[in-house]
C-alpha cells in the first residue's frame, strides 16, 4: 500500500522541560530577540524621522509605508537582507546603508506571494550602495526559481556615486539587476514596477523591463537627469518635464498609465496582482488544510539551553514546525544521529533534516555511544538517499542546523567519510527541488555545508539569534592552533603557571576572534545568510517558504503521493 | 495632470472643453476645418491645427487627421465633445494604442452600450428598469405572440441588428402580429443580413428623463441628478431643465442609485447619461445610454456645482472621483435653452450667415444665475456644414418659478443678429401653460404647434 502515515511527534513543553529551565532558556533568547528587534526596528527607521518627514511633506509614502499598503490587510511581511549593511559606514562622512537602502520582503497581495523591492526612500534618495545591487539580485533569484511575481517599486536616484566603483562595474553590479529583469522576463515570470520618485539612471532602468509600469504623477524616469543636460537652465527643463508621466506615457511610451499619487499606484498594482494566476497551494493539498502545530510555535523561544554546548531534543523542534505535529520519519534505526522525515507544513508536505543532538548508540560497538550534532556514515547515507528522494518526488527540503561537523579520527577516514560526504554533497548540488535552510544554532565546516548550507544554492537561508557559524568552533580551532601545547586530553602541559597563564590567554584569543566571526549579525551584514529570525518566527517562515515553493503550477516537478520514491525506499530499509 | 488635451469637436462645446483646460492649466490643441478658420472658439486655445476641408467627413470626423494632430502637436489626451468621434469605439481604440488618453470610456463600453440588445441585458442585470419585452431575440412567432400577450399592446418588433426604423413593425393587436412579424424579418434580412427581431411594448409619448453618471477607473460610480428634455422637435431636444418637474427626492435617490451602479457593473468610466422614458403607466425604463457628454450637462453642473468636463479630465488621468454619492447636494432649479440658427417659423429652416452682433445677459444676481455656453461672436459667418446649435442660454435660480421668471428675462436681453435663431420659440415655450405648469411631455410642441406663428 502506497500509504504516507504520519504519526505523531513531540511532547507538551510541561512534560518535555520542567518551569524553571524553561523560563530560564526563554528569558535568555528574549534578550537576544530583543536585541535582534531593535536591530530590526533601527534599520526601519532608514536615515530618520528627518528623511521620513521630507519624503511625507512631498505628499509620498515612506518606503515601508509603501509595503504596508501594498500588501493584504493582516499579512506579514517577510523581509530578507534586512541586515546587510548593518555596522558598516560609508566615506568620511561614516553614512550609514540601513538595509543597504532597499527593502526586499516576501509579501501577500491578493492572496498571493509576491516579491517586493521597494528602493529606501529615506536613505539617499534610495540609491544603490555597495551591496545593493546584490541584494536586489538575491530577491529577483529567489522570484525566478520559485517563479513568484515580482513587484518594483522603484524611487531612486541610481548610484550611490562616493560609493560606485564598488557597485558600478562588477559581474554583480547594479547592471547585473537589469539582466536579471531580462532573465525574470525570458522565464515567464511576472514584473510589475511602480514608479514613485526620482529614478534617475539605473534608477531610471530599472522599472523598464516590467510588464507594466505605473508612474505617479511626481515620478520621472530619465538616463541622467536635467543637472547635466547642457542648456537646461536657460530652457527652464526639468527632469519631471523631460521624464514626468506626460512624456513617458503619452509619447514614449516606456510607461504605461499615470496615477495621481503613491496610494493609487498601489492600489494599481494590486489590481494587476489579481489578474495572475491564482496559487496553486489549494491544489497541492490534496484536499489536506493547513493547520497550526499541536504544539505551540512560540515554544520554541524557550527550548535552547543557555549554553550552547548543551543539547536539546531536536524533535520538539520538529513537533512546533509541522502540522498538528505530524511527522513520517525516515528510517529512524538507521543513522539515528539524523532525523529525516516528511510532514505537512501548511497542509503542504515537505522533507526535513535535522541533527540529533542526543548521544546515540554506536551501530556496531555495542555499549558506545557517540555525541549528537555529528555526521557519521550511516546518517550521511540516510541525508544523501533522503535529498534524492525528495528532489525525485518534488517535496521542498527544511534542513535544520545544529551540527558541529563530521565525524573525525581513523574510524572516519577508513570509512570514507570523504566519499560519503561527497556524494551527499553531489546530490544537494544537482538538486533542482527547493531547498530552505535554517542554521537553528552550530552551523560547522564541512556538516553546514553538507546539511546544504549557502554555497548549496539553498532558496533561502535563515539564521536565529543563536546561530554559530564558522569552520569550526572557537574552541576546536584553539585546540588545533595550540596542539603542541596539550596532551592528549587537550589539557595544557606547561612548564610553568605563567607559561600555562599565556597558553590559556592565546587560546582564549582564538577563540574570541572566532566568537566574532560567528555572530549571525556579521553574516547577514555580508550576505552570507539571508536573514535572521527569532525562533518564535521559525514556523511562520517555514510555512510561508513552503507555500511560496508551491505556488506556482507548472514551475517545477511535484508528484503525487502514491508515487513517491520514499514508499521504494520504505520497503527496501526495514 | 496633462499638459496638452487635444479638442475634437467645435463650436460651443470645443469652447467648453477650452475653458476648461484653461482652468486647470492644460494647454489645449483646437483643431478646424476649412469653414471655421476664423471661428472665435480657437483664439482660446494654445494651438490650432487645420484638419481639412469643410465637410464633416474629411475634417472633424476624419480620424486620421485627428490622430496626426495629435501626434504633431504631442497631445496627451483628447476630449472628443459630443457627436463626431465621441462615440467612436475605434477611434477610442486608436487613442489607446497610440498612449494618448480618450477622455471618455473604453472602446469596450462604447460597443456594449452602442448594440440596443445588450444595453438592455445590461442594465436589467444590474437592476435597472427596462421597456417590458423581450431581452434576446425571439425565437419565432409564437413566442412574439405569448410575449406579446404578457406585455400587452401595443408592440414594437424591432431588427436585432439595427436601427433606424429599418425592421421595424408596430402592432396594435394579436391579430396583425404573425403577419408583422413576417415582414419586419424579411426586412431586416435586407437591411442588416440579420432576420433577427425582439420585442418591445410600444411606448407612446411620455417625458425623457436622463439620468447623469460619473465613474472613475477605480470602480466607483455617483450620479447626479435628472434632466427633463422632453421639448423636442422631431427628436431633438430643444428645453432641459433639471431637477425634471415629474421626479420625486425618492424615485431620484432610487433610480440615481441604480443608474449608477450599473454604470460601475460594466467598468464605465467617465461621465455617462442613461436616457430613460416615463410613459403614461408612471414607471420610468430605460432606453438608452449615451457614452458621452451631452449637450445639456450644463444644468446638472449648475444643480450640483460639479464641473463635468473638469472631472472627465481628472478621470482620464486615472484620478479617483472627487466626490462621493453623500456629498453631491442638488439645489435649486436651472433650465436650458439651446439656440440653434434656425428659423421657427419657417420649419426650422437653417439660417447659417454672418453674426453681426451678439449681447449675452449678465447673472442679474439675487440668486440667479445666467450662463451662455456659445460658439458665435460679432463678425463670424456661421458655415452651413454643421448643426445649426450656435449657444445655450442656461439659468439657474433658486426654484422652479424663478427659474422661468429668470429664463424669459435673460431670454429677452440676449441678442444674436444677422441670424435667425429659435429665440422666438423660446419665448412662446416660456409662456405656455403646461410649460409653466411642468406637465409637458414629448409631444408638447408638436401639439401645441408652437412652431407655428398665428398669421395675421
Amino acid at each position: 500500500m502506497a500509504k504516507l502515515t504520519l504519526e505523531p511527534i513531540g511532547t507538551p513543553r510541561e512534560r518535555a522541560l520542567d518551569e524553571t529551565t524553561y523560563r530560564a532558556q526563554r528569558t535568555h533568547l528574549e534578550g537576544l530577540n530583543a536585541a535582534l528587534r531593535a536591530k530590526r526596528d533601527e534599520v526601519r527607521a532608514g536615515w530618520g524621522p528627518e528623511y521620513r518627514a521630507r519624503v511625507e511633506k512631498k505628499g509620498k509614502l515612506s518606503t515601508w509605508d509603501r509595503i504596508e499598503r501594498l500588501k493584504d490587510a493582516g499579512s506579514p511581511v517577510l523581509s530578507v537582507g534586512t541586515l546587510v549593511n548593518y555596522g558598516r559606514v560609508f566615506g568620511e562622512e561614516r553614512k550609514s546603508s540601513p538595509g543597504a537602502g532597499v527593502v526586499t520582503a516576501f509579501v501577500r497581495v491578493e492572496d498571493r506571494w509576491v516579491v517586493a523591492i521597494a528602493n529606501d526612500n529615506t536613505v539617499a534618495s534610495g540609491s544603490w550602495w555597495p551591496q545593493t545591487p546584490e541584494k536586489i539580485q538575491r530577491a529577483q533569484e529567489i522570484a525566478l526559481r520559485l517563479r513568484l511575481p515580482v513587484v518594483y517599486l522603484v524611487d531612486c536616484s541610481g548610484l550611490f556615486l562616493p560609493e560606485q566603483a564598488h557597485t558600478f562595474p562588477g559581474r554583480e553590479g547594479a547592471g547585473a539587476i537589469f539582466r536579471m529583469n531580462a532573465l525574470l522576463s525570458d522565464a515567464g515570470v511576472p514584473q510589475i514596477a511602480g514608479v514613485h520618485g526620482d529614478c534617475i539612471a539605473g534608477g531610471g532602468y530599472m522599472p523598464i523591463i516590467s510588464d507594466v509600469v505605473y508612474m505617479t504623477e511626481q515620478a520621472y524616469m530619465v538616463i541622467a537627469g536635467a543637472a547635466l543636460v547642457k542648456g537646461a537652465k536657460s530652457s527652464k527643463i526639468t527632469s519631471l518635464s523631460i521624464g514626468g508621466p506626460d512624456v513617458h506615457v503619452h509619447l514614449s511610451r516606456c510607461a504605461d498609465h499615470r496615477v495621481p499619487d503613491d496610494d493609487a499606484l498601489l492600489t494599481s498594482v494590486r489590481r494587476e496582482v489579481a489578474k495572475l494566476p491564482g496559487s496553486a497551494c489549494a491544489y497541492y493539498r490534496y484536499g489536506a488544510q493547513a493547520a497550526p502545530p499541536r504544539h505551540a510555535p512560540e515554544e520554541l523561544d524557550g527550548l535552547f539551553p543557555v549554553d550552547h554546548r548543551h543539547a536539546y531534543d531536536m524533535r520538539e523542534v520538529l513537533a512546533r514546525l509541522t502540522d498538528h505535529s505530524l511527522f513520517h520519519e525516515f528510517a529512524p534505526a538507521t543513522g539515528p544521529e539524523m532525523i529525516c522525515g516528511l510532514a505537512r507544513v501548511s497542509g503542504l508536505y515537505a522533507g526535513f533534516v535535522a541533527n540529533n543532538l542526543a548521544l546515540t548508540d554506536h551501530p556496531v560497538h555495542g555499549g558506545v555511544k557517540r555525541p549528537g550534532g555529528i555526521l557519521y556514515r550511516d546518517g550521511i547515507a540516510k541525508v544523501a538517499q533522503f535529498s534524492r528522494a525528495c528532489n525525485d518526488d518534488g517535496i521542498p527540503i527544511v534542513w535544520l542546523q545544529d551540527i558541529a561537523g563530521f565525524d573525525i579520527g581513523p574510524e572516519a577516514e577508513k570509512e570514507g567519510l570523504l566519499g560519503y560526504g561527497s556524494s551527499l554533497i553531489y546530490a544537494n548540488s544537482t538538486n533542482t527541488v527547493p531547498m530552505f535552510t535554517v542554521l537553528l544554532r552550530k552551523a560547522s565546516g564541512a556538516g553546514y555545508y553538507a546539511m546544504a548550507g549557502l554555497p548549496y544554492a539553498p532558496i533561502l537561508q535563515l539564521a536565529t539569534p543563536l546561530t554559530r557559524l564558522a569552520v569550526m568552533e572557537g574552541r576546536t580551532l584553539a585546540i588545533g592552533a595550540f596542539n603542541s601545547k596539550l596532551d592528549d586530553d587537550f589539557k595544557i602541559v606547561a612548564a610553568s603557571e605563567r607559561e600555562a597563564a599565556e597558553i590559556a590567554k592565546g587560546m582564549e584569543a582564538v577563540e574570541a576572534r572566532i566568537a566574532r566571526d560567528m555572530d549571525p549579525v556579521l553574516a547577514a551584514s555580508q550576505r552570507d545568510v539571508d536573514e535572521i529570525v527569532t525562533p518564535g518566527e521559525l514556523r511562520l517562515w517555514v510555512c510561508s517558504a513552503i507555500e511560496m515553493a508551491y505556488q506556482a503550477i507548472g514551475a517545477r516537478r511535484v508528484k503525487n503521493p502514491r508515487i513517491f520514491s520514499f514508499h521504494d525506499l520504505d520497503r527496501l530499509i526495514r | 495632470m496633462f499638459k496638452r488635451v487635444l479638442v475634437a469637436n467645435r463650436g460651443e462645446i470645443a469652447a467648453r472643453v477650452i475653458r476648461a483646460c484653461r482652468e486647470l492649466g492644460i494647454e489645449t490643441v483646437a483643431v478646424y476645418s476649412e469653414a471655421d478658420r476664423d471661428a472665435p472658439w480657437l483664439s482660446g486655445a494654445t494651438a490650432t491645427v487645420c484638419l481639412g476641408p469643410a465637410k464633416a467627413s474629411l475634417s472633424y470626423l476624419d480620424q486620421d487627421a485627428v490622430l496626426q494632430a495629435a501626434d504633431q502637436t504631442e497631445a496627451r489626451a483628447i476630449h472628443p465633445g459630443y457627436g463626431f468621434l465621441s462615440e467612436n469605439a475605434v477611434f477610442a481604440a486608436r487613442c489607446a494604442q497610440q498612449g494618448i488618453a480618450f477622455i471618455g470610456p473604453t472602446p469596450a463600453s462604447i460597443r456594449l452600450m452602442g448594440d440596443k440588445l445588450e444595453a438592455k441585458r445590461t442594465m436589467a442585470a444590474a437592476g435597472v428598469p427596462t421597456i417590458p419585452g423581450s431581452l434576446g431575440a425571439l425565437r419565432s412567432a409564437d413566442e412574439a405572440a405569448a410575449l406579446a400577450e404578457r406585455v400587452g399592446y401595443p408592440v414594437l418588433l424591432k431588427a436585432a441588428a439595427g436601427g433606424g426604423g429599418k425592421g421595424m413593425r408596430r402592432c396594435d393587436d394579436a391579430r396583425a402580429l404573425p403577419r408583422a412579424f413576417s415582414e419586419a424579418a424579411l426586412e431586416a434580412q435586407h437591411a442588416f443580413g440579420d432576420p433577427r427581431l425582439y420585442l418591445e411594448k410600444f411606448l407612446e409619448g411620455g417625458r425623457h428623463i436622463e439620468f447623469q453618471v460619473l465613474a472613475d477607473t477605480y470602480g466607483r460610480a455617483v450620479h447626479l441628478g435628472e434632466r427633463d428634455c422632453s421639448v423636442q422637435r422631431h427628436h431633438q431636444k430643444l428645453v432641459e431643465e433639471s431637477p425634471s418637474p415629474a421626479i420625486g427626492a425618492a424615485e431620484r435617490a432610487d433610480l440615481g442609485a441604480r443608474a449608477a451602479a450599473a454604470a460601475a457593473s460594466f467598468g464605465y468610466v467617465s461621465a455617462g447619461t442613461l436616457e430613460f422614458l416615463r410613459d403614461a403607466s408612471g414607471g420610468l425604463v430605460f432606453m438608452e445610454m449615451n457614452t458621452r457628454l451631452q449637450v445639456e450637462h450644463p444644468v446638472t453642473e449648475l444643480c450640483t456645482g460639479i464641473d463635468l468636463v473638469r472631472e472627465q479630465i481628472g478621470i482620464a488621468a486615472n484620478r479617483p472621483l472627487s466626490m462621493t454619492q453623500d456629498g453631491i447636494r442638488f439645489s435649486g432649479h436651472a433650465i436650458e435653452l439651446r439656440i440653434n440658427a434656425e428659423d421657427p417659423d419657417a420649419g426650422f429652416a437653417p439660417d447659417p450667415g454672418l453674426v453681426t452682433a451678439v449681447s449675452i445677459p449678465a447673472s442679474p444676481g439675487g440668486g440667479v444665475t445666467v450662463r451662455w455656453d456659445g460658439g458665435v461672436a460679432a463678425g463670424w459667418r456661421v458655415p452651413p456644414h454643421y448643426d445649426s446649435l450656435v449657444g445655450k442660454l442656461i439659468v439657474h435660480a433658486a426654484d422652479r418659478p424663478a427659474a422661468i421668471a429668470a429664463a424669459r428675462e435673460a431670454l429677452s436681453a440676449l441678442r444674436l443678429d444677422g441670424i435667425k435663431t429659435t429665440i422666438p420659440l423660446h419665448h412662446r415655450i416660456l409662456d405656455d401653460p403646461d410649460f409653466v405648469a411642468g406637465t409637458y411631455d414629448v409631444s408638447f410642441l408638436e401639439r401645441k404647434a408652437l412652431a407655428a406663428v398665428p398669421r395675421g
